[in-house]
């Protein structure tokens, strides 16, 4: 299925308590599909997806277009798999943090779940996208979109509201997602560029002494 | 079992999972893997591009370029008109052919946008903001899920090793009874085994009476013409045996291997035996025929050779033994003049380490071929001080075996030169371990015994302080290439030790 034919290979995960429809949304946003069924996700799995992604220069002159192969995480949220799943936070560039609508406990469970991140992730401040699922399910619902809101806002993250079951929000949550890292990468590499005019070799330099500092705490 | 991964703050652990978890990760994993081979080989070809691509827009250093001129496409750049202009990234002069721009007022030149855009489609990016944040762990793995399919496969080679040991022992004890027997037929014939190893030290004395009751009436004559008598069925053993007449002057070989010795290979029973009884005794039962009864070496004369070929690798550290053939062999049953004769390795004195090796066993010949090679690693260090035992046996009826005849090959020679002795040679077989040449000299704590392994054999001698066998060394007796190895461990003899022997 797949072939190295694509510009960039892009590593989102996927996080949140368990049940609070990871695997689903993911299986949404890959397929297309609904699976009502709950299957508790062994340990780590995950899913892909080739996608085309258009950059939108400042300008908005010119688009270019890229192919993007997605390799979407998705983690177990149960405890008892937690060494492992953090473990990949590490290798992610982009985090679909998930709570379940219907549940406040998922709720209050992203504030732990941003801190796992702040510890396991490749920076302290990686990408993020709030995402509180199963909106279909309005009767059951707990969390009420003020309250996530603030909370993103405080992250500084966008929040969506999605809903694997009719797929509602499932793909501009990724995409939104997808951009942020994009634009991250850009900035990562534009950044240190007027720093480091004389090449690559100031720009090691200048990461070394960061890095010593971290190490000393 | 719990084999835990810790790293950098958090730990991995595989082993907590159930065997089918465990499983689907693995699955997974493997996935992830396979994606990653094909991400890598689009990195490659990335940056060969790069490359390709650099070395296109490069200034070289062989011709020389005014200032004026584009550093890319190396055209000449006007004054006024078309003048260039310094790109941000490499801070040279580039013509704006050579420019991508982007966005209105910022471009870079084409090698400096090549070097983004490959760091963007590579992920290295990603790479070099993580490795600020986990400095050390960038160079180690770069992949989560690498590393655990690494702990993975260290994990599993953990769990093939079965957490009680097999139930038959691949050591001396296990012959071919011992496998039929199984467990625990094997315990108490392991048992017998040490208490024979034990008991050799004691009753050796009895052993070796019984069996040289014949022999010593013509050692105490002359102990050449005891050893030519019984070796003259082995041409070798002729042209020796005249110069053996050299060896009665035992101060002298005495001292050689005084000087000689060096290595501190511990001391087996075997060897203890063989010092108690070689004081005692002309003649020296080793007690490495333990898997027979001794009063079957009353009925066996010994004669005939062994044709083999040693090799040592010292860059591997591998022991190749190759064993051809043997003739002349004595027929292991008398009445029937049948032999079914196979051959039986060791490395001592540690038996137990390098364990026992065995040919096939050849049916009805006394010259039997075998062409059989036999591969052990050993250090060069253990190497001086070992000895292959190269015994022959034959399988009777009811799987009572036979000893044919034994010898000792010293395999210090194949541990100082690489190349030493590597063609096939003939041994005689003789008796277990036979002819001491001279009894021990006991001083207080300090215990020798010289003796000869077998008469077309190096000599072989034996240096005991305490229980500790210090030095397994070679003297000489008539052969070439021993005399040349007798410098050799002389190097680092221990001189008080002398003096005791001196004494």
């Amino acid at each position: 299925m797949t072939d190295g034919d694509y510009d960039y290979l892009i590593k989102l995960l996927a996080l949140g308590d368990s049940g609070v429809g990871k695997t689903t949304f993911l299986y949404r946003y890959t397929d297309n599909k609904f699976n009502p069924k709950f299957i508790t996700t062994v340990g780590i799995d995950f899913r892909e997806k080739r996608v085309v992604y258009t950059t939108n220069s400042p300008n908005g002159t010119t688009g270019k277009t890229f192919k993007v192969h997605l390799q979407l995480w998705d983690t177990a949220g149960q405890e008892r798999f937690r060494s492992l799943t953090t473990a990949f936070f590490r290798d992610a560039m982009g985090f679909l943090l998930m709570f379940d609508l219907t549940s406040q406990q998922s709720f209050l469970n992203v504030r732990n779940w941003m801190s796992q991140l702040q510890a396991n992730a490749y920076c302290e401040n990686p990408d993020i996208v709030l995402v509180g699922n199963k909106a279909d399910l309005a009767d059951q619902r707990e969390v009420q979109e003020k309250q996530a809101k603030e909370l993103a806002d405080k992250y500084g993250i966008p929040y969506f509201e999605t809903s694997a079951a009719t797929g509602a929000e499932v793909d501009k949550a990724v995409v939104t997602l997808l951009d942020l890292v994009m634009k991250r990468m850009e900035q990562c590499v534009d950044k240190p560029a007027p720093e480091a005019q004389n090449g690559e070799g100031t720009s090691k330099l200048d990461a070394a002494p960061a890095a010593e500092k971290k190490c000393a705490c | 079992m719990n084999v835990r991964e810790t790293m950098h703050g958090y730990s991995m652990d595989l082993s907590l999972l159930q065997a089918l978890e465990r499983e689907k990760v693995l699955e997974v994993l493997q996935r992830d893997k396979a994606l990653r081979t094909i991400e890598e080989e689009r990195i490659r070809k990335l940056k060969s591009e790069l490359q390709e691509i650099r070395r296109k827009g490069a200034k070289s250093f062989a011709c020389q370029y005014s200032e004026r001129t584009c550093a890319r496409c190396q055209r000449p750049l006007g004054k006024f008109w078309n003048c260039g202009a310094v790109c941000r990234g490499c801070s040279h002069r580039i013509c704006s052919k050579c420019r991508v721009s982007l966005s209105a007022h910022n471009w870079t030149c084409t090698v400096c946008h090549a070097y983004r855009e490959v760091k963007f489609k590579s992920g290295e990016w990603f790479l070099e903001v993580r490795a600020k944040k986990f400095p050390r762990n960038s160079e180690v793995c770069e992949n989560t899920g690498e590393r655990l399919l690494q702990t993975y496969r260290r994990l599993s080679h953990i769990s093939v090793v079965p957490p009680t040991p097999p139930p038959c022992y691949d050591g001396p004890s296990s012959s071919v009874f011992d496998r039929t027997g199984g467990l625990k037929s094997s315990k108490p014939f392991t048992k017998s085994m040490e208490n024979l190893m034990v008991s050799v030290t004691s009753h050796i004395k009895k052993i070796s009476r019984s069996q040289n009751d014949l022999r010593t009436e013509q050692v105490l004559l002359t102990v050449d013409d005891g050893r030519r008598s019984r070796k003259s069925q082995s041409d070798t053993a002729l042209n020796i045996s005249s110069g053996l007449k050299k060896v009665p002057s035992l101060p002298s070989l005495l001292r050689k291997p005084e000087s000689e010795g060096q290595q501190d290979g511990g001391l087996c029973a075997d060897d203890e035996a063989s010092l108690q009884s070689g004081y005692s005794s002309d003649k020296r039962w080793s007690s490495s025929s333990t898997g027979t009864e001794p009063e079957m070496f009353d009925n066996v004369r010994f004669s005939g050779e062994i044709n083999l070929a040693v090799c040592y690798s010292s860059s591997a550290s591998c022991l190749e033994i190759q064993i051809s053939s043997c003739r002349n062999l004595t027929s292991g049953d008398f009445k029937k003049t049948k032999c079914h004769p196979y051959v039986k390795l060791y490395i001592l004195p540690e038996k137990s380490v390098y364990g026992k090796m065995k040919t096939s066993i050849k049916k009805n010949t006394t010259e039997p071929v075998y062409n059989q090679v036999f591969q052990c690693s050993i250090e060069r260090n253990v190497l001086v001080s070992s000895t292959l035992q190269v015994s022959v046996w034959h399988v009777g009826t009811l799987k009572k075996k036979v000893f044919l005849g034994e010898t000792l090959i010293p395999l210090a020679p194949w541990a100082l030169e690489d190349c030493a002795s590597q063609g096939a040679a003939w041994y005689s077989l003789g008796p277990k371990l036979e002819v001491p040449v001279k009894p021990a000299v006991v001083s207080e704590e300090l215990l020798i015994s010289v003796r000869f392994t077998s008469l077309s054999q190096p000599s072989w001698a034996y240096r005991c302080t305490d229980d500790i066998c210090i030095g397994v060394c070679d003297a000489g007796v008539l052969s070439v290439l021993v005399k040349g190895i007798q410098n050799q461990p002389a190097s680092r003899s221990n001189p008080s030790l002398n003096t005791y022997i001196r004494g």
